[in-house]
């Protein structure tokens, strides 16, 4: 008994050094605005690139002069989706940037931006795909063409499978950027580490890093929620 | 108006047509009938080109529509109206937008013609309190007719009926067979396939049968019933009736 309320007033030390002390929750605070930031920006980039690809792939596939177009969408889906993204991280880093005054913030951004636009490339290809073929064929019927029938009638229905997903990858990616520390980007996830390691106790700085991640992605996955939902309202059905 | 040299068809070496040539006068109602897999709906959709035939001629107001380019294309496609089995009515825009879209997109009419004339359509039709709902509010029989309905608000030359009435319950198969008959009297060219033998009887002024690619016999339809050569038409017959 007494063992345990010593190591119940333990872990409150712990944890007045590991947040409280010297106002270290603002290092966390920076951290954690940090990760978000450099999630945004590679969502941002992700969407662009991944726009970009599944056109490539989609205008490849159905025009043989401009086959090459998806040629190139799928060595870079190839390339991008078969090797780990931390390893990504380092050549982009050391390797690519190496001779620029890039910061590496930018650097990291910009990696998860390309990486993770792969996989929106085949979430916006998939989500084109679960439109009904019928469609088009109605469409072209009517002798709109084949842009038209794209942008007035797959799209739109095409757009209520891609947004769930997307916000999916947008929630992988922001777990995904704790790896961003290893190029000495003051993430969260390296603000607790640092903090650990300063006074060789890492059970409350991570615990605390764990719970702000936790928290955001079980907002982000409610508001995720409540947006099918709505979808699913005006589906009239 | 339709004249059709020599088509072939093959999907992955499977050969599904099989050389067809036909001759369709302005004003005619040709229905197809014939067993599954015998290449009645790869006929009728190589005629606006939602099927792209291996070799042969087809030919469209005087066009040879198989060797015309993209643009072109899309312009007979306007003249040719097709219904499809499964509707494919766009769920995601009201009945309206439904039927006014290609016109509006296409600048065949203004937005405001566009709507008196789908509004005009759809009282026709009896269905001009569904204006505002959305496809899926409706019966499959509701949704054939506004599928119909989007078809003639382009104002076709012809109409191409791809197994219309098969997806649907059997007692709404009257209302959308009720609406082609209106339409054929009024003097409608009609391309049909379908399995309506009684359709084919009373609208048809010829029908074709189509067996294994090709189309194997085709008469006006009391000879048609009443007096079939083919041997592979009687067994089909004597099946359907």
């Amino acid at each position: 008994m007494e063992g345990f309320t010593r190591w119940i007033s333990d872990l409150g030390e712990q944890f007045s050094y590991a947040f409280l002390e010297n106002r270290r929750y603002m290092a966390y605070l920076e951290g954690f605005k940090m990760t978000l930031l450099i999630s945004l920006a590679a969502v941002v980039i992700g969407v662009v690139v991944g726009v970009i690809l599944a056109l490539f792939k989609y205008t490849g596939s159905r025009n043989k002069k401009l086959r090459f177009l998806s040629v190139i969408a799928n060595i870079y889906l190839t390339i991008f989706r078969g090797t780990p993204v931390y390893v990504q991280l380092l050549i982009i880093y050391y390797v690519i940037f190496s001779p620029l005054p890039v910061p590496a913030t930018v650097a990291g951004f910009l990696c998860f931006g390309l990486n993770s636009g792969a996989y929106v490339a085949e979430i916006i290809r998939a989500g084109i795909e679960a439109v009904d073929k019928g469609q088009t064929e109605a469409g072209r019927s009517l002798g709109l063409t084949s842009g038209q029938t794209m942008a007035l009638i797959v799209m739109p229905q095409a757009i209520r499978n891609i947004l769930p997903a997307l916000g999916n990858e947008f929630i992988t990616l922001i777990k995904e950027t704790a790896i961003i520390g290893n190029i000495g980007v003051l993430d969260v996830t390296k603000v607790g580490q640092n903090i650990g390691v300063s006074n060789f106790s890492y059970l409350m700085p991570l615990l605390l890093v764990a719970v702000m991640y936790l928290i955001v992605v079980v907002i982000l996955s409610k508001l995720l929620a409540m947006f099918e939902r709505r979808l699913a309202r005006s589906d009239r059905r | 108006m339709i004249d059709v040299k020599d088509l072939n068809k093959s999907f992955e070496g499977h050969q599904v047509l099989k050389g067809i040539n036909e001759h369709i006068e302005k004003g005619e109602k040709v229905v197809i009938v014939g067993p599954s897999g015998s290449g009645k709906s790869t006929f009728l959709r190589c005629l606006n080109l939602l099927e792209v035939p291996t070799s042969g001629e087809i030919w469209f107001e005087g066009k040879e529509i198989t060797k015309a380019k993209t643009k072109e294309v899309n312009a007979l496609r306007q003249k040719m109206g097709m219904v499809f089995q499964h509707f494919n009515l766009f769920p995601h825009l009201t009945i309206v937008d439904n039927i006014t879209l290609a016109p509006v997109k296409l600048k065949k009419m203004t937005k405001s013609d566009a709507v008196a004339n789908a509004m005009a359509l759809l009282k026709r039709v009896g269905l001009e309190d569904k204006a505002k709902a959305y496809p899926n509010q409706l019966s499959g029989g509701q949704k054939q007719r506004i599928a119909i309905v989007r078809a003639l608000a382009m104002n076709p030359d012809v109409m191409l009926f791809d197994e219309p009435t098969s997806a649907l319950d059997p007692e709404m198969v009257g209302e959308v067979l009720e609406l082609m008959s209106q339409l054929a009297r009024d003097g409608m060219t009609m391309v049909v396939v379908t399995h309506e033998m009684g359709f084919a009887r009373e609208v048809a002024s010829r029908v074709m049968f189509m067996d294994d690619g090709k189309i194997v016999e085709q008469n006006r339809p009391e000879e048609f019933f009443s007096n079939p050569q083919n041997d592979r038409l009687k067994e089909f017959l004597s099946k359907v009736l």
